[in-house]
């Protein structure tokens, strides 16, 4: 049987936050579900962001942020995929929303959207789903 | 593959552990012989005497209830000066100081790299003048503070603006008191912070250390951190032992600076009270007896005060969750009283709405009057210690003690703490631990209510669940972020150069000589040197870049300095 080529995620911190926890428990759930997970590490930029997922040649960006402003981070991070002409990436959010955020998210085409505490196998199936024909 | 379906019965009406939190096996009942070994006078003592198992204090809190305390850390000075006021008319005593993310890191609000996260946690607290207005009318010198903040550079600088804050009003900065957590292996372990690498803050963090001894002395200059650990995933066996050998190594350091334990006097932790009730109530016991014990023999304190711990608590964050958010009163409530029984003196508890936002005024107004009802209702802190002597619990106090041992003695065997997290064997050994806890969960051996048990969906929960979710405290909008920007740089554009040059000139020139840093620091400060440009130059005196992100240049001030 011919092997499946495994599903691209880059988890991906954007700015000062420092907590770590859910990006490092997404890493390794994603990985356990049998998917190749690149980490950027904290204090990166959205152009290191955009720049990181087009030369790893991702499926998916999984932003993960706990200091409330994943909508703005997201917005950067859509204006430099632009800019790489790769807005096919699909993202998807996790970390602190108020269902404002997640609205204005959702608006911009982030799917997903969860909050602390999501059970992983929630977000494999919502990657798996995104990203399988 | 497919991940393994949860075998988690939402109805489950029976247990589905027999460990605690960290894995320690439990016997269904414990009693007489379990507890056999424990000598009253060498393993517990009275309240008030060695070991200090049983509390600091003979009368404990009839005579000093422990101090109340929140990070109060919203997004502009006006709204945190307003908050702490708020809190202080409710019966707040300890303010717990912070600020935004981009300053923890160690640069200041007009950074590239800052925009993101800015006044994100807190004030963006770059200057003196920001300070003075985030304090404005509380009582310096009679409030206790504690800085709670990331990067080693807050420390020195943020002890720095109180110091200069007392000074510049003509206060006897003998009177300064509060702690800072000035912990630098959590710093790295982590955070990751950016600020300076780890020789650097090693000895910042003694160069804090030695000035506040010298001339603060009611200032606590370190507090060993567990609950960031803790939070990053380390058992409760992890975060202890972690503590008693940062604190060990530190104080070993500054005996090297001729400082001795009988001079610095008592040591503070800051811990995590976990959801394991039991575990956390003997955790608070055994860090005390083990503190008192490492002080007494290994470290020649003599005095009884240089070898009394003092326990500083933030409840854990991550206990709480974002589904069913009303359940997160049950879990702060009963973290509070765990720390309650185990002796702390001081306690910051999580809010219920701090799985969804920054933690509203009211959420806070509640964590309080727990804390009253537990108090005056419940009567639970009339007695010291009033578990001390169950069987259980000493038995499970003993056990703990047993494993925090081996592993301090694995750290030794490689080395000490600090060897410890430049080979990054502390990294493997906190995300082993996560790994386990996130197996346990997926497995259903560890259920959280309402996240992988007892579940409903979002749109079942009813209106006092929805209220939480609506009114945590929302991030900085753009506006306010540029309005910051805007702030900053004409701050800087306004200062008088010829007052800061000679000033900076000196905190560079004291870094490159090796001198203690932080009166350099507390002048430059006076005269408007920031946070980040302080990070800056302190950067350049050890030969880095000026910039820990390496995005910008050092402002033309330092360069003349540099090159002149």
């Amino acid at each position: 049987m011919q092997q499946e080529r495994k599903i691209r995620v880059l988890i991906a911190k954007v700015g000062c936050d420092i907590h770590e926890r859910g990006a490092l428990t997404l890493s390794r759930a994603l990985r356990d579900a049998g998917m190749e997970v690149i980490y950027t590490g904290r204090y990166q930029t959205p152009q290191g962001v955009a720049s990181a997922a087009v030369s790893e040649d991702v499926d998916m960006i999984a932003l993960s942020d706990h200091t409330g402003s994943l909508p703005i981070i997201a917005g950067q991070v859509i204006d430099e995929l632009k800019a790489l002409d790769a807005t096919n990436v699909p993202i998807t959010a996790g970390g602190l929303l108020t269902p404002d955020d997640v609205k204005a998210l959702e608006d911009m085409g982030v799917s997903g959207n969860y909050g602390p505490g999501t059970p992983v196998e929630v977000i494999v199936a919502h990657i798996n789903g995104l990203v399988k024909p | 593959m497919e991940p393994e379906e949860t075998r988690v019965d939402r109805l489950a009406g029976h247990m589905v552990r027999t460990a605690t939190q960290s894995g320690i096996e439990l016997k269904p009942g414990y009693g007489p012989d379990d507890a056999s070994h424990i000598s009253y006078r060498k393993d517990l003592g009275d309240p008030g005497e060695y070991p200090f198992t049983r509390g600091i204090y003979p009368e404990m809190y009839r005579n000093r209830l422990w101090l109340k305390s929140f990070i109060v850390s919203y997004a502009t000075a006006e709204e945190t000066n307003q908050a702490f006021r708020e809190y202080i008319a409710n019966g707040m005593t300890d303010l717990r100081l912070l600020c935004d993310l981009p300053t923890q890191s160690g640069i200041d609000p007009d950074h590239p790299s800052a925009w993101n996260s800015m006044m994100c946690g807190g004030v963006a607290t770059y200057a003196l003048p920001v300070y003075e207005e985030m304090l404005a009318g509380l009582p310096l010198g009679e409030a206790v503070f504690e800085l709670a903040h990331a990067g080693m550079s807050s420390f020195l600088y943020f002890y720095g603006l109180l110091v200069a804050m007392m000074e510049n009003r003509g206060m006897d900065i003998r009177k300064l008191r509060g702690n800072s957590i000035n912990d630098p292996i959590r710093t790295k372990l982590v955070y990751g912070c950016p600020d300076f690498p780890t020789h650097t803050d090693r000895r910042i963090c003694l160069d804090h250390i030695e000035f506040s001894v010298r001339n603060t002395p009611s200032w606590r200059p370190i507090a060993p951190n567990g609950v960031d650990p803790c939070q990053g995933g380390m058992d409760a066996i992890r975060e202890l032992g972690g503590c008693l050998a940062v604190a060990t190594a530190v104080m070993e350091d500054l005996r090297d600076r001729g400082i001795g334990i009988d001079e610095y006097g008592p040591m503070v932790f800051s811990l995590d009270a976990e959801s394991d009730f039991f575990e956390t109530i003997a955790k608070f016991r055994l860090a005390r007896k083990m503190w008192a014990r490492i002080a007494k023999e290994r470290l020649g304190a003599t005095t009884d005060r240089a070898m009394q711990l003092k326990i500083g608590i933030r409840t854990s964050g991550l206990s709480l969750t974002h589904q069913k958010p009303l359940n997160n009163a049950a879990r702060v409530t009963l973290q509070i009283l765990s720390c309650v029984l185990g002796g702390v003196n001081s306690l910051d508890a999580s809010s219920i709405d701090e799985a969804v936002g920054l933690p509203s005024q009211e959420a806070r107004i509640f964590n309080l009057d727990a804390q009253h009802i537990i108090t005056h209702e419940a009567n639970v802190p009339l007695v010291a210690d009033p578990l001390g002597g169950s069987y259980y619990l000493e038995w499970l106090t003993g056990k703990m003690e047993r494993e925090v041992n081996s592993y301090l003695e694995e750290i030794e065997a490689q080395g000490g703490i600090f060897a410890c997290l430049e080979s990054g064997w502390l990294g493997v050994v906190m995300e082993s631990c996560r790994a386990r806890v996130q197996y346990e969960k997926a497995e259903g051996d560890r259920l959280i209510v309402g996240v992988n048990a007892f579940r409903c969906e979002e749109d079942e929960e009813g209106p006092i669940n929805e209220a939480i979710r609506d009114t945590a405290y929302r991030a900085p909008t753009v506006a306010m972020r540029e309005e910051r920007v805007r702030e900053v740089k004409e701050f800087k554009a306004g200062r008088d150069v010829r007052r800061l040059q000679p000033l900076t000139t000196d905190l560079l020139r004291t870094t490159r000589e090796g001198g203690n840093v932080q009166r350099a620091v507390i002048e430059a400060a006076k005269a408007g040197l920031t946070l980040g440009e302080c990070v800056g130059v302190i950067r350049l005196g050890y030969g880095i870049d000026y910039d820990p992100f390496k995005q910008i240049d050092m402002p033309d001030f330092v360069r003349g300095i540099v090159e002149g």
